[in-house]
């Protein structure tokens, strides 16, 4: 090996990023992005997961004292009140409701003779079972009901030492508002379709545009009278079938491969896919307007990967986010159709139910169609 | 109608004029050579006419029709310098693309399929991807589709850079054929020596038109026997004067 030709081939990089301000900015930004984002998705615990309190626990009096305890509000009072966000209920009913509607994710119920019978226990009665606090959670949220359990369990172990009591204590949580025998795949899986279809369709518009722009195929289309409205929405519309398709593929494996959960109706996961398809594919234009050559296109990739993946709740909740940094996950159209199919395919939603994601999405394909559309316009005639 | 009707046009990248207050008149059905080293202009001349770059000032028609509107469009033909086709698709699907956008019915693109692909000699090549072709029948499929909708006005952008002198014959017989046919060409070349092809040249320099005519006149105004030279000699004198 001659070491001044292999030299020469080390350097060639640096003459031309010499010249390459954007490469060289790529070069510096996506490293930092990349590390912050990860170590701030994963940095927090899970934080203000709502629950809603319905305790109908009478409490009890103590022997040999005439003093009234009530057990239940001691476990409410040693509950972390940073990871779960308390209000309370006196109607078991009007709680699920909020857990179905998606404003809780569970309902914490202490029976009526909560502290009665561990009173009695105490003092040597003997009980039929273990007294029961029963969670209804949703569970398509495994994450965050497994973190509503392990809060609860937690300051139940904290009463019960420090009251004394050894007492059998037993936390029911067989009866879920939604997500029955999820596991964490089930959870995954409608979040990783999201951030496929997502993923892909950007970046092959990506490749795609700049290739059109580097080829001269862009001209030869806009001057043969297409408009650059006619090629952003021609572009949306087969991306949106083949996201479409990108779905189905991945329902079946996930189907029939792991066996996940499907409740809902996949014709409404198909019709998200598509949406999210649509902005993403306006994405990759407005993407490729900052990029000259593949090269340059490349390295935007880690800028799409990662705010995607990790700060749409594809894979770690928006719940265990520094509070400060959740607003941006708001602001990342993945993070509404994340949301939308874990609903649909978990929950088994409706379109009524998910019109906040849909409308969050349509709003997204619009505005950013738009904007790929005039940044198509100013660097097509630049 | 004159095909082109051009007035006091200007284009500027930053501080490079690369149009710089342009007068021209092409009539029609004429072969029309603009003529001029690399950076003259050319090209960005070509693109304003094709609606591809927005003018800073002055006046640009094709066909009567200002090139601030699209409406002229369907009407011209454009043949960029690069290949700018689909590699992954077949010459038949590159075809149809562009004649689906001019709006062609399926009768008339067969039989304009087969009349383009006849005249460029590549019929045999019809379903063969674009990337198992070699680079002069690229170029020649390029062509093809820049008239397969049959426009008034042909724009060809170095149409001939990079094609050997064969194929450079069969192109320039292509042409004059097309002119046969009341199709207007215009063209850009750096190759003086074919430019003696043209109806008409303008000679291009720094974004300014120098000299224009027929090759005949422009020689007879130099007294050069050859267009390089005539080029030297009217920069020459542009320069002096």
């Amino acid at each position: 090996m001659n070491m001044r030709r292999t030299l020469m081939i080390s350097k060639k990089l640096f003459w031309s990023l010499k010249h390459d301000r954007r490469s060289v900015a790529l070069i510096i930004i996506a490293p930092i992005m990349s590390m912050l984002i990860f170590g701030l998705a994963f940095s927090g615990d899970v934080e203000n997961v709502n629950v809603i309190i319905v305790n109908y626990d009478q409490g009890g009096n103590v022997p040999g004292m005439n003093t009234t305890i009530s057990l239940s509000e001691r476990v409410i009072d040693n509950i972390d009140e940073d990871t779960l966000v308390l209000s309370y209920g006196d109607d078991i009913d009007e709680a699920v409701k909020k857990v179905e509607d998606g404003s809780a994710n569970s309902v914490i119920i202490f029976p009526e003779n909560f502290t009665r019978n561990l009173l009695s226990f105490a003092q040597g009665s003997p009980v039929d079972e273990a007294e029961t606090i029963e969670i209804r959670s949703d569970q398509s949220q495994v994450t965050l009901s497994q973190e509503v359990m392990a809060t609860v369990l937690e300051a139940l172990i904290e009463t019960t030492e420090s009251s004394g009591f050894s007492n059998p204590l037993k936390i029911d949580t067989s009866d879920p508002i939604y997500g029955e025998g999820a596991e964490f795949l089930d959870m995954f899986v409608p979040g990783i379709m999201g951030f496929i279809v997502f993923l892909l369709t950007t970046i092959l518009t990506l490749i795609s545009f700049v290739g059109e722009k580097t080829g001269g195929t862009l001209h030869r289309l806009l001057a043969s009278s297409v408009t650059e409205g006619e090629i952003v929405v021609g572009y949306a519309i087969s991306f949106s079938i083949i996201g479409m398709a990108q779905v189905g593929i991945l329902m079946g494996i996930a189907i029939l491969v792991f066996d996940i959960m499907v409740v809902g109706n996949p014709l409404l996961a198909f019709l998200i896919a598509s949406i999210l398809a649509v902005v993403s594919v306006s994405l990759g234009i407005l993407l490729s307007s900052l990029a000259k050559r593949e090269s340059q296109a490349i390295q935007f990739y880690p800028l799409i990967v990662l705010p995607g993946f990790l700060l749409s709740g594809v894979f770690w909740p928006i719940e265990a986010m520094p509070l400060w940094l959740r607003p941006v996950s708001y602001f990342i159209p993945v993070t509404y159709a994340v949301n939308g199919l874990r609903a649909v395919l978990l929950r088994g939603w409706g379109v009524l139910d998910i019109w906040f994601e849909l409308m969050m999405l349509i709003i997204f394909a619009i505005v950013f169609l738009l904007l790929a559309i005039l940044s198509l316009r100013r660097t097509s005639k630049a | 109608m004159n095909a082109i009707e051009i007035r006091g046009l200007k284009k500027y990248y930053g501080k490079v004029k690369a149009v710089d207050g342009l007068d021209l008149t092409v009539p029609t059905g004429v072969v029309f050579g603009l003529l001029g080293p690399n950076g003259s202009g050319k090209t960005t001349l070509i693109k304003v006419l094709c609606h591809l770059l927005k003018p800073d000032s002055g006046v640009a028609e094709v066909l009567g029709i200002p090139v601030k509107g699209r409406s002229y469009l369907p009407r011209i033909g454009y043949m960029p310098q690069e290949i700018a086709l689909y590699e992954d698709m077949t010459v038949h699907d590159n075809l149809k693309l562009f004649a689906g956008i001019y709006g062609l019915d399926r009768v008339t693109f067969k039989r304009r399929e087969k009349e383009v692909l006849t005249t460029i000699d590549l019929l045999e090549r019809k379903d063969f991807p674009l990337s198992d072709l070699s680079g002069g029948q690229k170029h020649r499929i390029s062509l093809a589709v820049s008239m397969i909708h049959e426009p008034e006005i042909l724009f060809l952008d170095e149409p001939t850079v990079g094609v050997d002198p064969l194929l450079r014959a069969v192109f320039w017989k292509n042409f004059h054929d097309l002119k046969k046919k009341g199709v207007t060409i215009i063209m850009s070349t750096h190759y003086m020596d074919e430019a003696r092809n043209c109806d008409i040249i303008g000679m291009m320099r720094a974004g300014k038109l120098i000299d224009e005519g027929s090759p005949d006149e422009i020689l007879k105004r130099t007294g050069k026997d050859n267009l390089e030279d005539a080029f030297l000699d009217i920069v020459k004198r542009g320069a002096s004067s």
